[in-house]
C-alpha cells in the first residue's frame, strides 16, 4: 500500500510541477508576451529583477512549493531507476534513506535562501 | 519430458538505452527516462547557481549570467526546454493511462460476444455503400464523357 501511495504522490507532484514550472517558465522566458499584457519583465535574469522577485512573498511561495514537488518527483524517479538494479533489501533501505536525507538537506537550503532574502 | 524455458526477454540495465524489438511506447519510456535524468542534472546545477551565486553579490551574479548566455549554454537551455515539454506531455499520457481513464468498463463476455468488428459492421457497410455510390457516379460520369 505504501508503494502505491508513493507512486500516486509521484503522479500528483508531476501535475503540480507542470503548473508551478509553467508559471516559472512563462515569467522567466516569455518576456515579450508578458510585456504585451503590461507586466514589466526587463531582463528576467538581471540582479535587479531577481531581487525584485525575491522581495515578494508570492514568488517565495512559488519557488519553495516548486522546490518541494520537484525534489520529491526527481528523487523518487531516480530511486526507482536505481532500485531496478535489484539491490538487497538492506541496500535498498540504505539507498532510500540517503535519498530522504539528500532531499531534506536540499529542501532546507533551498528554503532558507529565499526566506532569508524575503525577510532581510 | 522436455522442459519449456521461458523466453529470456529481460533487458536489464541494457534496456535503458536499447528498446529492443518493442513498439513506440518503449521508445517513449526510454526518452522519458533520459529526459528525466537530464532535467535532474539541470535542476541540481540551477539550484546551486541560483543560491550560492546569489549570496556572492551582484558582480558574481551578473558575470555568471553573462557566462551562461554563451551559445553552448543556449543550446543546452533549448534542450532542457524540449526535455521539459516532452517529459510533461508524456508524463500526462502516463498518468491518464495509469489511472485507467478512457479504457472503458470491463464487461462479462455473454454470447453473442460484442467485439469491434460487430459493433462497427453497420458503419463499415454504410461507408462502403457511400464509396460504392460515389464510384458508380464517377464511373457513369466518365462513360458519359468524363469530368
Amino acid at each position: 500500500m505504501r508503494a502505491t501511495r508513493l507512486h500516486l504522490l509521484h503522479m500528483l507532484t508531476g501535475v503540480l510541477i507542470a503548473v508551478f514550472l509553467g508559471i516559472h517558465m512563462v515569467r522567466l522566458h516569455l518576456d515579450s508576451i508578458l510585456d504585451w499584457f503590461g507586466v514589466d519583465t526587463t531582463a528576467s535574469t538581471s540582479w535587479e529583477s531577481m531581487i525584485d522577485r525575491a522581495s515578494e512573498g508570492i514568488w517565495a511561495f512559488v519557488y519553495i512549493a516548486l522546490l518541494a514537488v520537484v525534489l520529491y518527483h526527481a528523487l523518487y524517479g531516480l530511486r526507482g531507476i536505481i532500485l531496478e538494479w535489484k539491490p538487497s533489501v538492506k541496500t535498498g533501505r540504505i539507498i532510500t534513506w540517503s535519498f530522504i536525507i539528500v532531499g531534506i538537506a536540499a529542501f532546507g537550503w533551498g528554503t532558507y535562501v529565499p526566506l532569508d532574502l524575503l525577510l532581510s | 519430458m522436455k522442459q519449456i524455458q521461458p523466453r529470456d526477454n529481460y533487458l536489464g540495465a541494457r534496456g535503458w538505452v536499447w528498446a529492443g524489438k518493442y513498439k513506440l511506447e518503449r521508445h517513449l519510456y526510454v526518452l522519458h527516462r533520459v529526459t528525466g535524468l537530464g532535467l535532474l542534472l539541470f535542476g541540481v546545477i540551477h539550484l546551486i547557481i541560483t543560491t550560492f551565486y546569489r549570496y556572492r553579490g551582484e558582480d558574481v551574479w551578473e558575470s555568471a549570467m553573462s557566462a551562461l548566455s554563451n551559445p553552448g549554454f543556449k543550446v543546452g537551455e533549448y534542450l532542457v526546454a524540449a526535455a521539459f515539454v516532452f517529459h510533461a506531455l508524456n508524463g500526462l499520457r502516463l498518468i491518464i493511462q495509469g489511472l485507467g481513464f478512457g479504457l472503458g468498463r470491463p464487461a462479462p463476455p455473454i454470447y453473442p460476444y460484442q467485439d469491434a468488428l460487430r459493433k462497427k459492421r453497420r458503419w463499415t457497410i454504410a461507408m462502403i455503400a457511400v464509396i460504392a455510390v460515389l464510384a458508380l457516379v464517377l464511373l457513369g460520369d466518365s462513360i458519359a464523357g468524363g469530368p
